[in-house]
């Protein structure tokens, strides 16, 4: 189809009327991005509708100008408050954001100092046990001082502690890995076993990991044994041996 | 006052996209007789429905303002079309449906039109009126496929002739009264 029987087909009426379908009118709206010449005709007829149109204006009544311009006023200024509501709402956000990170901030720098004073801490701790340990090697000779590790009993089985007994000098320390711990009214309490006698070498507690604690001293162990006892000062003279915790044989003298 | 006497259509629109009162009022005051002649040439000689759909029209022109593209057509032809569209809607709405109840049903709208083409001459006026120049057969048709916004496909259907018809006879009506318009 050429453009001229194009034009002369009613397309052009048709779509300006809104009676073309939504294909019609594709296809319209594209030859008109081609053909200046329909563009122009297509003006021809709008125009003419249009002063046809006015020719034939029938007057509305009379309040419904007011009427338009009233819904328009309040359409317009709905619309503004909007926008400054979402003004007002970002400030509120920027203001809670702020006010957030100044709290982050301290939480942070607080948490920094928490933490830097509890690393002195720390730090002061090991430094005050590896002083402990030192003083321990220093008055424990080596050579003759057995190591006992003190093995966790069914009923304990997640506890541990060494005891360092040094046979020249008899003194006796207990290094106290991991005890656990024990209600406020029971304490721990070490023992010798020398030929079938229990030597009471001392209570304590096991508050803390890590610990070494001088206990009484003994000549003669042939093991050591810990038991739970209750809390008595100077501990109780014979072990109670349903809640032995911990036991360990000496290697000496057997 | 400040406000123009008059715009080219290019300003009008430029104009209105910036939301500006006074071409509004302009717009108002210079189509607002066209507009309703074509709302009453639909819905009939109801003059306060008529003009609640005048104040839904010129509200819609406000509102979609922006997406009236001048590539397409006048801004008049553009509103034209508002306006029948919710005439169309009003005439199809249950509201106005109740209200003639005791009229003819959408059913017999191929009744209603012709009677209504004979019948009522007080909106006969615009288009409609040019309307009586055509031929009875091409009349029918452009009475229910513009002033009451029937499809082709409806038409075929309601009236029994060819789809391929229907279309040919309102082109060719629409091009007769292309002719009158001159």
């Amino acid at each position: 189809m050429n453009l001229k029987e194009y034009i002369a087909s009613g397309i052009i009426e048709s779509y300006v009327m809104g009676l073309a379908t939504e294909s019609e009118r594709a296809e319209f709206e594209q030859m008109c991005g081609q053909y200046p010449e329909l563009v122009a005709e297509r003006g021809k007829f709008e125009e003419s509708l249009e002063s046809y149109a006015s020719e034939q204006a029938v007057p509305p009544p009379g309040e419904v100008k007011a009427k338009i311009l009233k819904a328009i006023v309040t359409m317009e200024n709905s619309r503004k408050p909007r926008s400054i509501g979402l003004l007002r709402f970002v400030a509120a956000a920027a203001v809670i954001l702020l006010v957030g990170m100044v709290v982050l901030y301290y939480q942070v720098s607080q948490q920094k100092k928490d933490l830097a004073s509890a690393n002195k801490e720390l730090l002061d701790r090991v430094n005050s046990d590896e002083e402990t340990i030192n003083k321990i090697k220093r008055e424990v000779s080596i050579p003759n001082t057995t190591i006992v590790s003190m093995v966790g009993t069914k009923r304990a089985p997640q506890s541990s502690a060494n005891v360092y007994w040094d046979s020249t000098n008899s003194s006796v320390y207990l290094m106290v890995k991991n005890m656990p711990q024990l209600a406020s009214d029971q304490q721990y309490q070490l023992w010798a076993l020398i030929d079938d006698k229990k030597k009471n070498l001392g209570v304590f507690d096991a508050t803390e990991r890590n610990i070494i604690l001088r206990m009484d001293s003994t000549k003669k162990a042939q093991a050591f044994a810990i038991t739970i006892e209750k809390r008595i000062k100077g501990g109780y003279p014979t072990p109670t041996l349903d809640s032995l915790t911990s036991m360990g044989k000496t290697q000496l003298t057997q | 006052m400040g406000m123009p006497n008059t715009y080219t259509e290019q300003q009008l629109v430029a104009a209105l996209k910036e939301r500006d009162n006074p071409a509004f009022v302009f717009l108002y005051d210079h189509y607002s007789g066209a507009l309703y002649s074509i709302i009453r040439q639909i819905i009939g000689d109801n003059g306060e429905l008529a003009g609640d759909v005048l104040q839904e029209v010129f509200i819609n022109i406000w509102r979609k303002i922006e997406s009236y593209d001048q590539t397409k057509g006048r801004l008049f032809t553009w509103m034209l079309n508002i306006a029948r569209n919710a005439s169309i809607d009003t005439l199809r709405s249950k509201g106005y449906q109740n209200a003639r109840k005791n009229q003819e049903l959408p059913e017999n709208v191929y009744k209603a039109a012709s009677n209504q083409t004979t019948q009522q001459n007080v909106d006969n006026i615009g288009l409609k009126k040019l309307l009586e120049k055509l031929k009875p057969e091409h009349r029918v048709l452009v009475e229910l496929a513009y002033f009451k916004g029937f499809t082709h496909e409806e038409i075929a259907e309601m009236m029994t002739i060819p789809l391929g018809t229907v279309k040919t006879r309102i082109r060719n009506a629409l091009l007769q009264l292309r002719e009158y318009l001159k």
